[in-house]
């Protein structure tokens, strides 16, 4: 069977798992976003806080997937969810923080000092300050962490089909079971072909909301 | 008015402790610049951040406008003070209009009003509002770049303004052109300047008075005049430079230097013979000649010996005028450069204002130096 015919007989059901994959990693990387761009900032008012906030979102990202998976599974399943979509939004989440807080970090911290302290000095407060000057000047450092959270955790979603989160890792998972090469390539086809679209629409993302001012 | 009353400050704690502000007192007067001189390290920076508190002070008391800063609002302080620094510090993300209205804008003017302010501030420091107005730092030269940041200083009119080497990274033309225009709006506004520096011609140049430091100590605070023609002591002269007496010509103004009421003077119509006749008798070796209050040019006897006509028409022209205003050292250069031992000296309007002689120069800074060195005066 061809790849062509196997997707005209699956259209809808690849369109559909396409959008589960889709609403995955979007979620999970707004939830992600959320949290992990404000304690990006935060961190940088203490070297100390920051040193163990980032050396504990260094060991998450460690952790393969699979076996992430795994030890989820007996404390998730205390409140009926060891299976589905919450292990995998979660563990989608907890990947994505390592990139988002570095990136934050790293680009509130490089925002040169002349710039801060030249605020300061004209009576900017602390908010004002991070409003105006510091988060316009790391937006696009930002907006990198976020684009590398994202392209990261489409592939990991497609492993999360394995504990039942559905997406387009349904069709390597059953396709692997079912020894059927044209459902696997398929699924790959699909979820590298995702990665690179959501590339590219990062990369414009990036370009729209760089201050103008930086783009010279 | 600005105020340094014991001042000090300590960074560290125990054996990492440094002193970079040692027990300094002195007064801003307002509408003086005062600069703060002193080699790298002496503690300029600490002093002018503790003044709008971006430092704490150690011990000792800052009072701005006669108001113990500490007891002041730490931003509200700020927002009544320009801040201006060597790294120029422009948000990039902002344009030049956008720069200059930040504190505007944190006193709550309306659109209309910063608008204004903003194209006014351009204009006075040169910048044409409607080439600049929307651009971005990063299109703009590190001169002009230098001139936002002086307006987005002044740009709620503070009566106090900061400045931190605030030419340090400009190239050395720019930086002379643009001191020039500082100085000119400076004598418009009348700020009240505290004004760091490492550089002793643009302490020269800029200062009302100068505060000297060395390790966090004041050392001498006292007009530019006095620091070079009386320095408290050997690190002030050494700083100041073996050079201080040229440097004195370029404060000097000819104005303060020249003869306001020259007996060598004749007019254009006079005859020759007359002329002769009169320097002979009263010894003069060179006569200023004057028509309608100009100078036209000079005689001596030489010149006139045997002729007969006008002294208008056989006077030889200077090869340059001098402004009153102008510093000294310019009048030195011109005779120098030309073998003329005098010139005549004209106003803004061109009209004789008095002359000025080398002999005169070198009495206005024996004079300048003998103030409080009578023993040494020399006759
Ligand atoms: N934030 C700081 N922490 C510790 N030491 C400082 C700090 N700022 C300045 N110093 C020290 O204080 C002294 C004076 O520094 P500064 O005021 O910057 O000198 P200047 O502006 O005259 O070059 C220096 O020895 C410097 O190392
Ligand atoms: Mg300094």
């Amino acid at each position: 069977m061809t790849l062509f015919a196997f997707l005209q007989d699956n259209l809808a059901r690849t369109l559909f798992l396409a959008w589960e994959h889709v609403w995955l990693v979007g979620l999970s990387l707004l939830i992600a976003m959320c949290t992990g761009i404000p304690i990006g900032i935060a961190i940088t008012r203490s070297k100390d806080l920051a040193q163990k906030v980032l050396a504990g979102a260094n060991v998450i990202m460690t952790v393969p997937s699979i076996a992430l998976f795994g030890l989820m599974l007996p404390i998730l399943a205390i409140v009926g969810h060891g299976l589905g979509k919450v292990p995998a939004v979660i563990a989608l989440v907890l990947y994505s923080l390592l990139p988002i807080i570095r990136n934050t970090f790293i680009a509130i911290k490089n925002v040169d000092p002349a710039l801060v302290d030249a605020g300061r000095g004209m009576g900017m407060g602390k908010w004002r300050l991070l409003r105006e000057v510091e988060i316009p000047l790391a937006v696009p450092v930002i907006l990198a962490g976020l684009k590398t959270a994202a392209v990261m955790n489409i592939g990991i979603a497609a492993i999360a089909a394995y504990v039942g989160a559905g997406g387009l890792g349904v069709f390597i998972q059953q396709g692997i079971a079912r020894s059927h090469e044209t459902m696997i390539l398929t699924g790959a086809l699909a979820v590298s072909l995702l990665a690179i679209v959501v590339d590219l629409a990062m990369s414009l993302l990036e370009r729209w909301v760089t201050p103008k001012g930086l783009k010279i | 008015m600005i105020e340094y009353d014991s001042v000090t400050k300590i960074f560290g704690i125990g054996k990492k402790a440094v002193t970079a502000t040692d027990n300094v007192t002195f007064t801003i007067a307002d509408g003086e610049t005062a600069v703060f001189l002193g080699p790298s390290g002496c503690g300029k920076t600490t002093l002018l951040r503790m003044t709008n508190r971006l430092e704490a002070v150690t011990r000792g008391t800052i009072r701005v406008m006669g108001r113990d800063t500490m007891e002041m609002d730490a931003q509200k302080l700020r927002l009544s003070m320009g801040y201006v620094i060597q790294q120029i510090g422009l948000f990039p993300n902002k344009t030049i209009a956008g720069n200059i209205a930040v504190v505007p804008r944190m006193l709550g003017w309306d659109r209309g009003e910063i608008r204004s302010r903003v194209d006014e501030l351009l204009g006075m420091v040169n910048l044409d509002p409607e080439i600049y107005r929307d651009r971005y730092p990063a299109e703009l030269s590190g001169g002009q770049q230098q001139r936002v940041g002086v307006a987005r200083g002044l740009a709620a009119n503070p009566d106090i303004l900061l400045m931190d080497e605030p030419f340090g990274a400009i190239d050395p033309i720019n930086r002379d052109q643009i001191q020039d225009e500082f100085l000119r709006l400076q004598g418009k506004l009348k700020k009240t300047i505290a004004f760091v520096s490492h550089d002793i011609h643009e302490a020269i140049k800029m200062a009302d008075k100068i505060a000297i430091f060395k390790d966090g100590r004041l050392v001498q605070f006292d007009t530019p005049e006095a620091i070079l023609m009386r320095p408290a002591n050997k690190f002030v002269s050494d700083f100041v430079g073996a050079d201080r007496a040229l440097k004195v010509l370029g404060l000097l103004r000819i104005r303060d230097a020249m003869n306001p009421e020259p007996r060598n003077l004749v007019q254009a119509g006079e005859d020759a013979p007359g002329v002769l006749k009169m320097m002979e008798a009263q010894n003069l070796p060179l006569a200023f000649v004057i028509k309608d209050n100009r100078p036209v040019g000079y005689v001596h006897p030489k010149l006139l010996k045997y002729e007969q006509g006008r002294v208008g028409e056989l006077a030889e022209k200077f090869p340059e005028t001098l402004g009153a205003r102008e510093p000294v050292r310019d009048a030195l250069s011109a005779m120098l450069m030309h073998d003329i031992t005098a010139f005549p000296v004209v106003d803004d309007n061109g009209n004789l204002a008095g002359t000025i002689s080398y002999r005169q120069i070198q009495k206005s800074i024996l004079d300048l130096y003998a103030d409080d060195h009578e023993e040494s005066k020399i006759e």
